[in-house]
């Protein structure tokens, strides 16, 4: 009977260790302060990725676009939704939107936009997914950052899989 | 593909160590402490190397010439590397892996020109130095080896630059920071099998030398001895 109990015991240890690890492995989720609406920015409003995301053209950083761009437009109200008027609230008091960052290289990767999509000419849907049809912001990353994923694809398109492309 | 080679002319150089500072704040090599520096730790890339000296003090004459990695064809320092971290890449260069490399130090004792740096601390950097980091090269951790790779990231800059312009690489496309700052534009640098290059002129001059020649590691750079 005791020995059962001890087994017992160390099976429940067993799967709450599984699980820790597990939710420490993936990626909690991510709340912005603003639920931004990318359907109804780039579909129906028909913006470019680039308007908003304007360095993922020439600089390593896409950037997150703050009050410089968003009050372009939200300067003023345009609607009635409540998202837009917290904008309009942070562009008002000219204080920057504490955007949090999904995607994270590590330092000792580098990584440039610039290389992937006016180089490479690759497509954002690629490792982001296909942003313009979702309603709220992302909680998670869409492609993991990981080696193996960038491996994959460069062997995939026949590009260089030499360490230095990338640690230096 | 290229061979990529440095020639040094020492009747040019005027010691004037510019690129011992451009490589230093290119490649983001960390300013060590006071107290790291006094034991003999401090971090250069490329550095001044005193050859000989002359005469009495002070009416003393140095010869001091400018030292990198030599780059050599027949590196001794990639066969020690349990890991893998450091490789001799198709171009001829010396690759260095930071994250493969467990800081055995290895291949510090099996180069025999001591020009590989061990980080022995992470020291916090003066305000002015974090805020300048090239981006494009990483910020190394401590107990990791490194050196010169002849500004790698330059090489791939160049690259994209001639693929936007839809042409090949062309001499002088890639240099590295030293060579870039040279006053007195004693460095060359470029392809050493090709023959339009400056660096297959400035070769062929008679006063070529390599370090310690008889070891058989045959250094990509080479000096050219001044004239007297």
């Amino acid at each position: 009977m005791k020995k059962i109990v001890v087994f017992i015991l160390f099976l429940i240890g067993v799967v709450a260790g599984v699980i820790f690890v597990q939710a420490m492995i993936n990626q909690s989720a991510m709340v912005q302060p603003i639920k931004f609406n990318h359907q109804l920015h780039h579909k129906k409003m028909g913006i470019d990725c680039i308007f908003c995301h304007k360095y993922v053209e020439t600089e390593s950083r896409a950037s997150i676009p703050n009050i410089d761009v968003c009050g372009i437009c939200h300067l003023v109200l345009i609607g009635n939704s409540s998202e837009e008027k917290k904008v309009h609230e942070y562009v008002k008091n000219q204080k920057r939107i504490p955007w949090l960052s999904i995607y994270h290289v590590s330092d000792y990767a580098s990584f440039s936009h610039r290389r992937h999509v006016a180089i490479g000419k690759l497509s954002c849907n690629l490792c982001h997914g296909d942003m313009g049809t979702l309603t709220s912001p992302p909680e998670k990353q869409f492609l993991k950052i990981k080696m193996e994923n960038c491996i994959n694809c460069h062997e995939k398109r026949h590009v260089s899989t030499d360490c230095n492309q990338c640690h230096r | 593909m290229p061979k990529y080679g440095m020639v040094i002319d020492l009747d040019k150089c005027t010691l004037c160590e510019a690129c011992v500072t451009a490589c230093k704040l290119e490649n983001n090599v960390q300013i060590v402490s006071k107290e790291d520096a006094a034991i003999g730790r401090t971090m250069f890339w490329m550095t001044m190397l005193t050859l000989e000296h002359e005469g009495q003090y002070p009416d003393i004459k140095l010869k001091r010439i400018p030292r990198l990695c030599f780059q050599c064809d027949k590196p001794s320092c990639i066969k020690t590397c349990p890991v893998r971290a450091t490789y001799k890449r198709e171009d001829g260069i010396i690759a260095q892996i930071y994250p493969n490399c467990i800081g055995c130090r290895y291949c510090m004792a099996n180069c025999p020109y001591t020009v590989k740096v061990f980080n022995w601390d992470r020291d916090k950097q003066p305000q002015q130095v974090e805020k300048c980091y090239n981006e494009d090269v990483s910020v190394r951790p401590k107990g990791i080896v490194e050196k010169c790779v002849f500004c790698i990231h330059r090489l791939q800059k160049a690259e994209e630059r001639a693929k936007a312009e839809y042409r090949e690489l062309r001499d002088g496309d890639y240099v590295p920071a030293c060579m870039e700052v040279c006053p007195a534009k004693a460095i060359y640098f470029g392809d050493l099998d090709d023959p339009h290059s400056k660096v297959f002129e400035a070769i062929k001059d008679y006063r070529r030398f390599t370090l310690q020649e008889d070891l058989g590691t045959i250094p990509k750079v080479y000096y050219l001895n001044a004239k007297d």
